[in-house]
């Protein structure tokens, strides 16, 4: 009965894991190898096709020219800007007293809970080119003659996620990193001071070193959900694919599959998609099982 | 699962009193005038886009002037977002499929995470391997097979392919969270039912589940946060049924092929945002216990 016991817990949760995580994975493996549109989806016939949906994928201008810089790209400035301002938070707040430590955290978790969706869209309204107040704010201080649409070009576009990604994504590291430097031993600290090293030295040469394993998680986590962002592209004017300029992989997968009907070509670019993360996460898990024994 | 955070093991060791300042120490003017300004503007980066969702849902004139504060105080946003945008619908909808999700992923989180936490058996390693792995899997990688999976089933565009969905999505850290909480629960206790006479289902049940409460709740917002916020699968597999639509999609319905009103926008983002905050600050402590604790126990 002891044996059984266990894999009889598990039973219900592997099962629903299986069958609406896993077997898709497989589904879109195979979709991904197929010119499935929607005469597929209906008949339920297969068509396969090789990799033809690769091939295409990776002769494509939009892929090198496009949809990689602005995944890639994107994904390497936002972690770099979120893990930079969010230590940069940590140490803050490690130096502060109490109260203005706690009123502090609180601003932060607010930002934290702001759903993608609903943050996405004040982000929008701040930046509206007709009545957003940024634009109003700029032209009140003589910055700009007229009302400016953010949304259109490439770059500004990107300035604007990046915003959204960092202001939401800075919490999770500040509150990590936090907990981190207040486990580092005082005695390090003074230690180094008597030593004569000054605040710069004291954070690069003794409390980083203590750290690593904790950078190490918040930097791979930040980078496999800034390589996902979906809801702060989709969402934004033009996002949604009618601005080619600032497809990401995310979004280009999807507005092949449910706005072109090519869900072959869609999956193969997700199976891309998946196959980067998974890269990213089995460093994740190493780093992970070298902390700790599951 | 954007806000879903996965194992951070951090060692979290309460640092004793500090010992009174040296006079050398005491930090200069400079220092304190610069520490407040950063403090300043940390505050105002954090807050604004809180503080201007809400300043834009209570004001008539939203976005006609450079003002800071509502120029004309309204609820009428409220109002018309509720009656006439169609609102409550979509409110209730959401809390449907929510509680639905946090009702299923947490029983089904709990017994797996009792059979990690509490037997060693073979294939326990794998087990917790596959669960921190497929968390990683991108939602849209999913989207297209269980879009297809849902069709087949004829769920499209009805809360119960929705509520099956979600419950996968939240299984996942649900199991991770809870092995922690269950860990901490000494298996004298345990023993001391079985030596009582207990059975096992009768110590899970007295034992067990009482201890675990507190965690089950911290796992059980964060399933409802989950699928509260969730929007790609609602977009997709909701398509054109209006009237099942969550918050999350429901949004979309302000937005004009011309203008949008933005005033309206901002009102139901409101009423969408402020549960989910309330229940984040309630739930921050135990999270933060519980991640320490799953990730130094096992």
């Amino acid at each position: 009965m002891a044996r059984v016991r266990p894999w009889m817990l598990l039973t219900p949760a592997l099962a629903v894991l299986a069958v609406l995580l896993l077997w898709p994975l497989v589904q879109v493996a195979l979709f991904s190898v197929q010119d499935y549109g929607l005469r597929e989806i209906v008949s339920g016939e297969p068509n396969w096709i090789g990799l033809g949906n690769f091939v295409e994928i990776f002769t494509s201008e939009q892929l090198w020219a496009v949809v990689l810089p602005n995944t890639v790209v994107f994904a390497v400035l936002s972690v770099g800007c979120t893990v930079v301002f969010g230590t940069a938070v940590a140490v803050l707040l490690a130096s502060l007293g109490r109260l203005w430590r706690t009123v502090v955290s609180s601003a932060i978790m607010a930002a934290w809970a702001m759903p993608a969706v609903t943050g996405t869209y004040v982000w929008v309204w701040i930046f509206d080119a007709d009545r957003g107040v940024f634009n109003h704010v700029m032209q009140a201080l003589g910055l700009q003659d007229a009302p400016v649409n953010w949304f259109t070009d490439r770059w500004s576009f990107y300035a604007i996620v990046l915003l959204n990604v960092v202001h939401h994504g800075f919490p999770f590291v500040a509150v990590t990193v936090l907990a981190g430097l207040l486990g580092v031993p005082k005695e390090l600290l003074e230690a180094a001071e008597i030593d004569g090293a000054g605040p710069w030295r004291r954070f690069f040469s003794v409390i980083v070193p203590q750290l690593r394993q904790i950078f190490a998680v918040v930097i791979i986590l930040s980078t496999i959900w800034d390589f996902k962002v979906f809801a702060q592209i989709y969402l934004m004017p033009g996002g949604a694919g009618s601005n080619r300029e600032v497809l990401n992989l995310g979004v280009w997968s999807y507005t092949e599959s449910f706005g072109q009907n090519r869900y072959g070509f869609g999956s193969a670019i997700a199976v891309l998609l998946t196959v980067l993360l998974l890269v990213i996460t089995v460093m994740y898990v190493r780093t992970i099982l070298k902390e700790e024994e599951l | 699962m954007s806000t879903a955070t996965t194992t951070a093991p951090a060692p979290v060791t309460r640092r004793p009193a500090p010992p009174p300042r040296r006079g050398s120490r005491r930090p200069s003017p400079a220092v304190r005038a610069g520490k407040a300004v950063a403090v300043v503007a940390l505050l105002v980066f954090t807050l604004f886009p809180v503080y201007w969702m809400l300043v834009s849902a209570f004001d008539a004139k939203a976005g006609l002037g450079t003002s800071f504060v509502p120029a004309s105080p309204t609820l009428e946003h409220f109002r018309f977002v509720l009656s006439d945008g169609g609102f409550d619908v979509f409110l209730r909808n959401s809390l449907l499929v929510a509680l639905a999700t946090v009702l299923a992923s947490s029983l089904l989180a709990l017994l797996a995470s009792v059979a990690v936490a509490r037997f060693r058996f073979w294939g326990r390693a794998q087990v917790l391997m596959l669960v921190l792995v497929v968390q990683m899997v991108p939602l849209e990688a999913l989207v297209i097979p269980l879009f297809v999976q849902v069709r087949d089933l004829q769920l499209l565009g009805t809360l119960t392919g929705l509520v099956v969905v979600y419950v996968a999505l939240a299984l996942p850290f649900g199991i991770w969270m809870l092995r922690g909480f269950v860990a901490a629960v000494p298996v004298e206790l345990e023993e001391a039912a079985y030596l009582d006479g207990a059975t096992w289902g009768r110590m899970f049940r007295s034992v067990l589940l009482p201890l675990v409460a507190p965690g089950l709740v911290a796992t059980s917002i964060f399933s409802f946060i989950t699928a509260w916020n969730e929007f790609v699968f609602a977009m997709t597999l909701l398509g054109g049924e209006t009237q099942n639509y969550t918050v999350a999609i429901g949004l979309r319905s302000f937005f004009g092929q011309h203008s949008n009103d933005w005033g309206a926008i901002m009102a139901a983002s409101t009423i969408i945002t402020l549960p989910v905050m309330i229940f984040f600050i309630l739930v921050q402590r135990r999270l933060a216990g519980g991640l320490t604790a799953g990730a130094v126990k096992g």
